[in-house]
């Protein structure tokens, strides 16, 4: 103990005492009557205070309570204070004035009527006894009940700094495993410290549950299923397991998309789900792994068999609310998460004309074919995946684009291909859902839909009624698919408090990078019916310059759509974020953040468990059992026939 | 400094001598000293001297600081095998020198002293010094606690013969300053033994004690701390009998003899410290007590052997929704039966079995019952009840303790309103009030035979009752402060007592006396367990200490590695005395090796074990999701039982 905090003599000032001789009448307290009052009264309350320790000690617990001072005062037969028993710490306020401070507990007046006629408060609930595990023969079994062997601020250390684990094993086993038989003798005899590698070593135990689980997850019975994902969702102690999982889905996505195998690729979203759920586990480390397959999932060109016939639009809605959960978790300011995963829908969404600029290379209408082939179905996925990261997505990146986005619709609607027309449909109505809201706050009410077809094209019209249907309908927010839009707005990437700046303004530090696609991002200058605004986002996102047209053409930057095989989507490779910050108008509280990213090795991880998921697909199991991902529509129930 | 006239006759002298009349006669008025004594002016010129530079170096308040100083330096340039033992004066006159600063008024300076010097005494002496530190004025010493123990008790300090010497010679060498002499004398017992002097460890091993160490001398009475020869043993066949049949009557006494070998094997025939059966007078057993020790030997006999190899499960009892309501919690030797003290007064006891809670019968229906019949037991009663928890109203305060009695018919519990109640377990109703302490009763333990129980207090007593009498029959005092935690020896002869003074007693039940005195502790001590072979005593403290007795000798066998952080409030060995486990509020079981601390505390020397030894003591942690543990219990098959209140999640 340092001699600073050493304390021995501390007491209460004179001050405080004229205060309080003042409070019960006794207008001029001397000096050295307030002193001797002074240290009287700190010695009697300090002696208070030490026998009320003891009362506190005996009631078994740490912490001092009002109750232990009423007993203390009751040992030495002096009345207790009534009326302080508070549940939570007393309020106290602080004012100063006439060069004095003054801590003090306000007491408000209290209307007894009031209190009377209020309705009686709930009764607590009753103590009651439950019973669990806490060892078995000398293992802790790792239910709810018990807390997690490796909690999750370690996990998170360990993902930052995966030495830590290495320089303190033994503390591990002496949690976590059981120091019997042959591990305590060789621990016992073994005098030189050799250093454990990190390995993922699981016990038979656990390989066994690793077996079930997957097969259930991926398996023929719901209600097993309902279960499996349940415990995935609520045990602790996963994150041993937790690489193999990992790779048991994204394998899983990876042969999946290639069989077009709907069902089995919803069911691997909601193991997902259920990893993202469980809040024991912390998933940073695995992300590689699954927002490749989730973003699959969302965008892919085609998810099952029949386009026309299945729905595979709850799939990819489904698997679009999960990549927003997964930004709204772990997105930091290192790994820039929203960012890049904004930047993957985006490009999906990229104009011909720009993708045009970007590939560089041959004449312009040849790229507009090549690009004007991303398939409707992709387009749906990405408009969804910016839909769920929040209104100013869709503000920044959608409505830009909903002219073309129209002239797609269009062309499709007009078309002949039955499934495209089915596809071109959806990817009407979720436009209209996702978009109807964000103008709806950007425009002023007079909606005339000569102006709506001026500015937004095909869809202007059916956009013009969407939003005077929501502008009529109560609380702006009625529209159930447009509320969840606001609603499940993510937190913005760079927070900007202050009011917005002029766009121009904004533009200035991006110019300096000298791209050509800039997206400028401020906040709706005139809301007409601000009754909610969202959290102001300001997101620049630059591509890369024009100076690399061979790392756009490789195809590593954005999204490869190839017409003849379902997409997937491997790590997203971004050259370059450009995040700036600070509404204040030129004011250069900016940021540049520069990440590099190498691609990944396409090759699947070698490993006992990768065969795991090949072995899921041979089976042909997937006989009935209504599939039921959190939000499915009832067409989903129809998927007997997938097998 | 006999009495207080001395210094006065010795000014009286000292004014008649210059030939100041008229200052003699006032004083001598003011001083109301007679005549006879007048006469008397005698004193030795040099003795007047004396008198007159003590009285003014123990008012002066600069020579304590130097004096205390130079106490310092001795301490610190004395040979090593003095200085440890040395060095644990310096508090004691520390606190003296700070008392007395306070009593010649010299408040300013006592604050100084403490400031200076307060940080650099012994870490477990600074919770008292904080104590201390509130007494700041000369009026204040009377009504302190802890000031008054100082100056009212004679701090004990151990010496060898060779360091007393030594401490002698420095003594005697300060002539100009008698403050640390007249504090030794009058404040300080020097307990010196023969032998080298003592090393750090050994030293701190003891050291921590409210008033120093406890001296050689307490601890020489002989404690019988073997177990009693189990008399029930023989009326047992009945009830082992009626679960297998026994065709053939010869057979059966082998068969038994069998079955007890295996459960007491350890067990001599004749235990040399054991007590005569009748040393105190023990209950006889009822028939349906009887029935409950069979059941007990017949449950022992499928107990799981348990080592660091095999460690016991754990069930974990988490009680919901109890906030910090829940204050003490205790299971039935069966294991049957929860039993929960809270702080609203009230006391709860829940079912572990499918078993409900009944009733008795009202009178008029027991009337009906035939009382020769077999089955009276049961017939009594009530079979619609189907409760598994019912309340016990009775208390006016918090419910420090609750304690099941061995045969599971009855429930003691003790509470801040200063009472102990015994309540029924068939009746549901508090069946005796016992009132006797003044203040809140901390404890209440059952006698393992029964019919007796003690408890203890803020009163600074223990106390031993029969459940017959509403007077306490012994009264145990000496703790000089808070007795926290009473537990009852196996063989029911004695008690042992831990308190907030850091010591631990024990006391004999049959003769009242304090038979050990036991110092090492260096916080409060919450919580004490008699080993199974009743020679062994486990005592956890405040700061999550756990320390091993051996009550043979009253030294402390092993200090365990301190790894739990909050105060340590339960202790259980396991059936067979293999593992101790601790329940702290850090929310943390541990399970300890007992057989490796007991085996070492025989094999070698106390104290001097070193730290990386001791980190085998400890077998395993198991943390708990944020639940304070309350009460452990081992059962009959060795199954470890725990009890804590769920905290929530935050």
């Amino acid at each position: 103990m340092s001699d600073s905090e050493f304390a021995y003599g501390s007491s209460l000032s004179l001050d405080s005492m004229k205060v309080i001789a003042e409070s019960v009448g006794i207008g001029n307290l001397g000096d050295d009557a307030a002193k001797e009052i002074a240290d009287d009264v700190s010695y009697r309350l300090k002696v208070i205070v030490q026998d009320a320790m003891k009362f506190m000690h005996h009631s078994k617990r740490q912490k001092l309570s009002i109750t232990d001072i009423d007993h203390a005062l009751n040992m030495k037969n002096i009345e207790a204070q009534y009326g302080f028993i508070q549940p939570d710490s007393l309020p106290f306020r602080f004012a100063s004035g006439g060069g004095r401070e003054l801590h003090f507990v306000e007491e408000k007046e209290i209307d007894l009527s009031e209190i009377l006629s209020a309705p009686p408060p709930k009764v607590p609930l009753g103590v009651s006894v439950r019973a669990h595990w806490l060892s078995v023969d000398g293992v802790q079994p790792t239910v709810p009940e018990n807390p997690p062997p490796l909690c999750k601020e370690a996990q998170k250390l360990e993902s930052v700094d995966p030495v830590s684990k290495l320089s303190k094993p033994s503390n591990e086993d002496a949690a976590g495993k059981p120091m019997c038989g042959k591990a305590a003798r060789l621990k016992a005899s073994e005098s030189v410290h050799v250093k454990q590698l990190a390995t993922h070593e699981l016990s038979v135990e656990q390989q066994l549950y690793y077996k079930e689980i997957t097969e259930t997850c991926v398996g023929s019975d719901e209600i097993r299923r309902v279960e499996a994902l349940q415990s995935l969702a609520c045990d602790p102690g996963l994150h041993e397991m937790l690489p193999r999982m990992c790779t048991f889905i994204s394998e899983g996505v990876k042969v999946n998309v290639v069989q077009n195998n709907l069902a089995l690729l919803i069911y691997l979203m909601r193991m997902v789900k259920a990893l993202l759920d469980n809040q024991s586990l912390y998933l940073e480390k695995y992300l590689h792994e699954l927002i490749p397959a989730v973003s699959t999932c969302i965008v892919s060109r085609q998810l099952c068999l029949r386009p026309e016939m299945d729905n595979h639009w709850a799939l990819r809605d489904f698997a679009a609310r999960l990549m927003a959960q997964i930004c709204k978790t772990f997105n930091t300011s290192t790994n820039n998460l929203q960012t890049r995963v904004t930047r993957l829908f985006a490009k999906a969404l990229q104009c011909p004309s720009q993708t045009n600029n970007e590939t560089g290379v041959g004449p312009s209408m040849a790229s507009m074919k090549e690009s004007e082939k991303t398939p409707l179905a992709s387009l749906y996925g990405a408009v969804q995946g910016l839909a769920e990261l929040g209104p100013e997505v869709i503000k920044v990146f959608i409505l830009p684009r909903v002219r073309w986005l129209g002239e797609r619709v269009e062309g499709a609607l007009s078309g002949i291909g039955g499934a495209d027309r089915l596809a071109a449909g959806n990817l009407k109505q979720q436009l209209l859902k996702v978009l109807a809201p964000v103008v709806r706050q950007l425009r002023q009410p007079p909606d005339v839909p000569d102006e709506y077809k001026r500015d937004y094209g095909y869809l202007g019209p059916s956009l013009q009624q969407m939003v005077s249907k929501l502008r009529s309908s109560p609380a702006g927010g009625a529209g159930g698919g447009a509320a969840v839009a606001v609603v499940t707005c993510t937190p913005p990437l760079v927070p900007a408090p202050a009011p917005p700046a002029s766009p121009a303004h904004l533009s200035k530090p991006v110019e300096t990078i000298a791209t050509r696609n800039v997206v400028i991002a401020s906040p709706a200058p005139h809301s007409p019916a601000p009754a909610t605004p969202p959290p102001q986002k300001f997101v620049i996102v630059a591509s890369q310059q024009k100076a690399q047209p061979s790392q756009s053409s490789s195809g590593t930057g954005h999204i490869v759509v190839h017409s003849s095989q379902p997409a997937i989507v491997r790590s997203q490779n971004v050259q370059s974020v450009v995040v700036t910050s600070g509404p204040a108008a030129g004011a250069p509280t900016q940021k540049v953040v520069v990440v590099g990213m190498p691609p990944q090795a396409p090759a699947s991880q070698s490993g006992p468990v990768s065969q795991a998921p090949v072995s899921v697909v041979a089976k042909p199991v997937f006989a009935r059992g209504g599939p039921q991902p959190p939000q499915p529509p009832p067409e989903l129930d129809d998927l007997s026939h997938l097998a | 400094m006999g009495d207080k006239s001395t210094p006065l006759l010795a000014v009286l002298q000292l004014l008649r001598k210059y030939n100041l009349k008229g200052t003699e006669e006032i004083l001598r008025k003011e001083a109301s000293l007679g005549d006879v004594e007048y006469e008397n002016l005698d004193l030795p010129e040099v003795e007047i001297a004396s008198i007159l530079t003590a009285h003014h170096t123990e008012s002066d308040p600069y020579s304590y600081e130097f004096a205390y100083d130079s106490l310092k330096k001795f301490v610190e340039n004395s040979l090593d095998i003095y200085k440890h033992e040395l060095s644990t004066l310096l508090y004691p006159v520390f606190v003296h020198m700070y008392l007395l600063l306070i009593l010649y008024d010299h408040n300013e300076h006592a604050a100084a002293f403490l400031e200076k010097f307060a940080p650099e005494q012994e870490d477990y002496y600074q919770e008292d010094l904080k104590k201390l530190a509130i007494v700041k004025h000369k009026d204040q010493i009377k009504g302190h606690e802890l000031a008054e123990i100082y100056s009212t008790n004679k701090f004990i300090v151990q010496m060898s013969r060779d360091a007393s010497s030594q401490l002698k010679r420095y003594l005697h060498d300060q002539k100009n300053s008698t403050v640390i002499i007249n504090i030794i004398n009058n404040h300080v017992q020097i307990d010196i033994h023969d032998g080298p002097g003592r090393t750090l460890a050994q030293v701190r091993a003891t050291a921590g004690g409210l008033l120093g160490e406890a001296p050689k001398t307490e601890n020489r009475t002989k404690v019988y701390y073997g177990l009693l020869k189990e008399p029930d043993i023989q009326v047992l066949p009945a009830p082992i009998e009626d679960e297998e049949e026994v065709e053939e009557t010869p057979d059966k006494p082998k068969k038994k003899k069998a079955k007890k070998d295996n459960i007491f094997m350890k067990k001599p025939k004749s235990d040399p410290n054991a007590p005569p059966n009748d040393r105190i007078p023990l209950p006889e057993l009822k028939e349906a007590d009887k029935l409950e020790k069979g059941k007990a030997l017949r449950e022992a006999s499928k107990r799981v052997a348990l080592g660091p190899d095999t460690l016991p499960s754990i069930c974990f009892y988490t009680l919901l929704n109890s906030g910090h309501t829940a204050i003490s919690a205790d299971i039935c030797d069966d294991s049957t039966l929860l039993a929960v003290g809270f702080n609203n007064s009230t006391i709860k006891v829940w079912t572990l079995t499918p078993v409900r809670l009944r009733g008795m019968k009202s009178a008029d229906k027991l009337q009906d019952i035939d009382r020769e019949a077999g089955d009276v037991l049961v017939r009594m009663m009530e079979e619609k009840d189907r409760e598994t928890c019912r309340t016990l109203y009775g208390h006016s305060g918090p419910v420090y303790k609750v304690c099941f009695d061995p045969f599971k018919t009855l429930l003691l519990s003790c509470s801040e309103d200063s009472t102990v109640r015994l309540w029924s377990l068939q009746c549901w109703t508090c069946l005796v009030v016992y009132r006797g302490h003044v203040w809140p009763v901390w404890d209440v333990r059952w006698s393992p035979h029964g019919h007796y129980f003690v408890t203890s207090g803020h009163d600074r007593t223990a106390r031993l009752w029969a459940t017959d009498h509403h007077q306490p029959l012994r009264i145990f005092a000496g703790h000089l402060s808070d007795v926290d935690c009473v537990q009852f020896h196996p063989n029911s002869n004695y008690v042992a007592t831990g308190s907030s003074d850091r010591t631990l007693r024990l006391w004999d039940c049959s003769t009242g006396t304090q038979v050990r005195l036991m110092t090492g502790h260096k916080s409060t001590i919450f919580t004490v367990a008699f080993s199974m072979c009743g020679r062994w005593l486990a005592s956890g403290g405040a700061a999550g200490e756990l320390m091993v007795w051996d009550i043979a000798t009253g030294s402390p066998a092993a200090i365990l590695p301190p790894s739990h952080t909050a105060p340590i409030h339960a202790l259980a060995f396991s059936r067979d005395g293999t593992i101790l486990s601790s329940g702290s509020l850090d929310c943390n079981i541990k399970l300890w090796d007992f057989t490796a601390i007991t085996d070492e505390a025989t094999g070698e020397e106390p104290g001097s074990s070193n730290g990386l030894k001791e980190d085998k003591f400890l077998l395993r942690s198991f943390p708990t999701k944020n639940s304070p543990i309350k009460c452990l219990h081992f059962t009959r098959r060795n199954l470890l039982l725990a009890v804590g209140t769920y905290e929530g999640s935050s």
